[in-house]
């Protein structure tokens, strides 16, 4: 058991993403590609605190999980505050495809780039 | 930072997709991802909120418990399109909500094992036999070398024949690029055989 107190440290992520701790798209992955889009750039200056830092930082592609720890964010904190960004069309999101332990071709493809290292 | 214009995105956001990397604490799981990814490892904290057994009597609903587990990861560019995410995470019972997040679209699970604690890797192998997930049990060689028989191991940990097992060292960049390659070599192996059977 943690020491903390769980109410204090749920506290922030609460006030963050506006009371709601499912995401708008609440299947949204960890490893999900995030892109700041021309939309988020231009409103960029209209947004607040992680919101805007999110859009900052996603001028490099990035996924759902180095967000996270880039911004010292709960991962379910970054997942709800991307999921949000997106659908008002602020980034763009790329998520994995569906089946991939089935898609021979991906595999192989990952089997191929990973032999590359030396 | 804020000031400077943004720069046009170029092209797609490339294809993400992971293999999970469970076992114990301290088991090695963050320097098998510290030793091939392409950025230092990064951190990130996941609570787990789960109903507690305890029944708190005066509202009459279960406790809740929140625990908040690190998980490290780390990447490796593939090629221009595809970028190849490592999800190392302690593979603890109580951690269960967490599982399904890390497993859904994986390509497949390494869960390395420490000879001198084997049963701290019973979850996670528990798990991916339920989930379905094809996976590989690592050996880790802690000092170059190995506590117990690989038999002998295979034995303790009374996972299927067809599951493959490698020894590597967690330490070594090339090592763990074969531990992987292990892990993808069985989940093609399982998919081409699931193609011919239907």
């Amino acid at each position: 058991m943690s020491d903390r107190d769980p109410d204090v440290s749920l506290l922030r992520p609460y006030l963050m993403t506006s009371g709601r701790t499912q995401p708008v798209d609440d299947t949204l992955e960890i490893e999900a590609q995030v892109m700041s889009s021309r939309l988020g750039a231009a409103a960029h200056g209209d947004l607040a605190f992680e919101r805007r830092e999110i859009i900052s930082l996603c001028r490099k592609t990035m996924s759902v999980a180095e967000v996270a720890a880039s911004l010292g964010l709960h991962i379910g904190v970054a997942r709800v505050l991307v999921a949000d960004l997106a659908a008002l069309g602020y980034v763009e999101v790329r998520r994995p495809g569906t089946r991939l332990a089935q898609d021979l071709s991906m595999i192989e493809r990952v089997i191929r780039g990973l032999e590359a290292i030396r | 930072m804020d000031s400077k214009p943004f720069a046009e995105p170029s092209g797609r956001p490339p294809t993400p997709v992971k293999i999970v990397i469970a076992g114990g604490f301290g088991v090695g799981k963050t320097t098998a991802v510290a030793s091939i990814s392409e950025i230092s490892p990064l951190t990130t904290e996941a609570a787990i909120t789960s109903v507690g057994a305890e029944v708190d009597r005066a509202a009459q609903v279960p406790a809740k418990t929140t625990t908040t587990v690190a998980m490290d990861f780390g990447c490796i560019t593939i090629d221009e399109e595809v970028k190849l995410y490592l999800f190392g995470t302690p593979g603890q019972d109580r951690f269960g909500f967490m599982w399904g997040d890390l497993v859904r679209g994986a390509l497949g699970a390494l869960v390395i094992v420490d000879t001198r604690r084997i049963d701290d890797c019973y979850p996670a192998v528990d798990y991916f036999e339920k989930a379905g997930l094809p996976f590989v049990v690592g050996v880790n060689k802690f000092d170059g070398s190995l506590a117990h028989d690989p038999a002998d191991i295979r034995w303790a940990l009374a996972v299927a024949e067809d599951v493959p097992m490698v020894i590597f060292d967690a330490r070594d960049k090339l090592s763990v690029r074969d531990a992987l390659l292990a892990v993808l070599r069985n989940t093609f192996d399982r998919a081409r055989q699931a193609a011919a059977t239907t």
